[in-house]
């Protein structure tokens, strides 16, 4: 159940990954992740249970890298859309990622063959090899977390190195001050649309992974998102406060991790509160204010 | 408060959450039923598994849950009932259910409310259960619903249907409403929606193409029932439904499906033989066709409104009757 939570944790954790990028890096609050969220989802299960499908054996051993990397680039899609409709156009971040989210509506039901819902209980490749990691050396809910640690720990790493890059410390520069970047003879416009991009596409691949542990994707797999993951990245911030990039990188894992164990403990132990499970949202929301709330008065001292 | 101390604080929090929740209650005789969201159809089968479950089972205890709605918490309910050690979950409306059986593979869950189990990846054939899944079906009879609207307005030509894109038990109804218009040398015509507030529109929008209009057990599009109904009666077009406790109240012409708390009794009842010992794969995936489980509601105030008379025949086979804004159980 620990495990559970987890494991729940990582796989949004990813997801939080794109809502920090494109919310704290590129001060861009993003919407279209309820779109690309659900687009990662439907991509990475069409194509992974297509790949385990198939009688060639190399696509069939490709299944699960081939599932990630189809929910990972529909996801920059989707947010090469909002960028592209942001800066041509001048719409402004908020409306640009509605759009956005609009047509992936209908883009993902596209995607899954016209049917709002594809299982893969039987066909599961993803998950299959997620349980069967490191060989059964581990009981299979643990080597379902230790495969997700793997991912996220390359996540972070590839993470890390690209904000101490050139590129990602002016991709960072640029929510703070758009002028400096520009000074410095980078075209902000191009920096801004990688960045969504990145944003995006981290919960997409997202998506890819919680399709294959829910056992389904769906068209409305991105109702609410956001706000989980907003509520992720402030929880973290209230719990770890740091300038560096490594550790606010590794706080939003911290972070999503906590939220999945408050939710849960909501769920399991609420009634003695009498909260229902009609009320997590409610928490969620409040969650977001308590975490700002408190953020702010820390920072007044 | 120093920011040290501060950070060993919420360490220490962090912790006693985590062991907090490592060390739940386990071994009760726990039954987990989760429904995907609340609604009144869903509900009504809750209170049916509840009401079977209490009446033969009285010792389990049983842990309600709901998603709300949110797929992304249907996986952390089946978390939650394995941390339970549930002796079976029962899983209501398709993503609830394939959420479970995604995750619980070594003890029994039963499903309700799925349209198509075999689509949904639940089990590979209706004639028996999975290794540990079974359950029942709530395929609505679209077939008799279609010919008895054409039954009440013998000079149809031309069927229409409204449902939302995003359901997949409405997109499975909406073919075999296709493929029976080409059996009849119908016209289909169809309007999909995305949200309950453009139900309204997406009517008037067909109305002038269709002399009938058949809607299938669609969440989205009976929250906006009234309006449906509303335009309905305006536009003078026959309406037939799949939910019989809608029809009670909002005037439709006429309803035919299975009661939903009668499916929630048999649902239970598969509940009960599984905990009675018996196996997930030697009970088929429930499909009720017996006629007594099916309510069929008739509206002859707004057959009347819309210039329809209906045959003395067909108000005999009709369950509830509502007529000068009576309503008669029969």
């Amino acid at each position: 159940m620990v495990e559970g939570i987890l494991v729940e944790g990582l796989i949004y954790g990813i997801l939080a990954f794109g809502v920090f990028v494109s919310f704290r890096i590129l001060d861009f609050p993003d919407l279209t992740v309820e779109g690309s969220f659900p687009a990662g989802a439907a991509a990475g299960a069409v194509v992974a249970s297509a790949f385990n499908l198939s009688s060639n054996a190399v696509l069939h051993g490709l299944a699960v890298p081939a599932g990630m990397l189809a929910g990972f680039v529909v996801g920059g899609i989707a947010g090469f859309a909002t960028a592209a409709v942001y800066h041509k156009l001048r719409i402004p971040p908020l409306l640009a990622g509605i759009v956005t989210m609009t047509g992936f509506y209908s883009i993902n039901l596209r995607i899954l063959g016209g049917k709002p819902n594809y299982p893969l209980i039987t066909n599961n490749p993803m998950l299959k090899l997620a349980r069967s990691f490191l060989g059964g050396a581990l009981p299979s809910e643990w080597s379902l977390f230790a495969s997700c640690v793997l991912v996220c720990l390359v996540l972070f790493g590839l993470l890390d190195l690209f904000f101490h890059t050139e590129i990602g410390i002016a991709m960072g520069a640029l929510g703070d001050n758009e002028n400096a970047v520009i000074q410095a003879g980078i075209q902000p416009n191009r920096l801004r649309t990688w960045g969504i991009m990145l944003a995006n596409a981290l919960p997409g691949l997202s998506g890819a992974m919680a399709a294959a542990y829910q056992g389904f994707a769906d068209v409305n797999l991105g109702q609410g998102v956001v706000a989980s993951g907003l509520a992720t990245v402030m929880l973290g911030e209230l719990i770890i406060r740091s300038q560096f990039i490594s550790v606010q990188l590794l706080r939003v894992l911290i972070g999503s991790i906590l939220f999945r164990a408050l939710m849960y403990a909501a769920r399991s132990w609420g009634y003695v509160a009498g909260i229902t499970p009609n009320d997590l949202r409610l928490l969620t929301a409040l969650l977001i204010i308590l975490s700002v709330a408190l953020s702010r008065i820390k920072r007044k001292r | 408060m120093s920011n040290r101390f501060a950070k060993l604080l919420y360490a220490i929090g962090c912790a006693g959450i985590l062991l907090l929740l490592s060390c739940a209650p386990k071994g009760a005789k726990v039954v987990g039923v989760a429904k995907f969201v609340s609604h009144p159809a869903l509900d009504a089968l809750e209170k049916g598994i509840l009401d079977e479950l209490s009446a033969s089972k009285a010792d389990y205890k049983v842990d309600l849950q709901n998603a709300n709605a949110d797929m992304n918490t249907a996986a952390q309910i089946a978390q939650h009932f394995k941390q339970e050690k549930v002796a079976l979950a029962v899983g209501i409306a398709t993503p609830m259910a394939q959420a479970l059986a995604n995750q619980i593979k070594d003890r029994p869950v039963i499903y309700s409310a799925v349209t198509d189990p075999v689509a949904a990846d639940l089990v590979e054939s209706m004639d028996k259960g999975g290794p540990n899944v079974t359950g029942t079906s709530d395929m609505t009879p679209v077939r008799e619903q279609l010919d008895l609207l054409c039954s009440l307005k013998p000079s149809i030509k031309r069927i229409g249907n409204i449902y939302a894109s995003g359901e997949a038990n409405s997109v499975a109804l909406a073919e075999i409403v296709r493929e029976y218009c080409q059996e009849h040398g119908l016209e289909y015509v169809e309007s999909t929606i995305t949200n309950s507030s453009e139900a309204r529109q997406a009517l008037l929008s067909i109305a002038g193409r269709i002399d009938g209009l058949y809607l299938g057990n669609d969440n989205t599009v009976f929250s906006a029932l009234s309006g449906i109904a509303e335009v309905g009666i305006d536009k003078k077009i026959p309406i037939v439904t799949a939910d019989p406790s809608s029809a009670e109240t909002i005037p439709v012409l006429a309803a035919l499906g299975y009661d939903y708390y009668r499916m929630g009794l048999a649902t239970g009842k598969i509940v009960v033989r599984i905990l009675n010992g018996e196996k997930t794969s030697d009970i088929p995936a429930f499909l009720s066709k017996e006629n007594e489980d099916m309510t069929f509601v008739l509206n002859l105030d707004t057959a009347r409104k819309i210039g329809i008379s209906v045959d003395q025949s067909i108000i005999d086979r009709a369950k509830v009757v509502i007529s000068d804004d009576q309503l008669v159980r029969k």
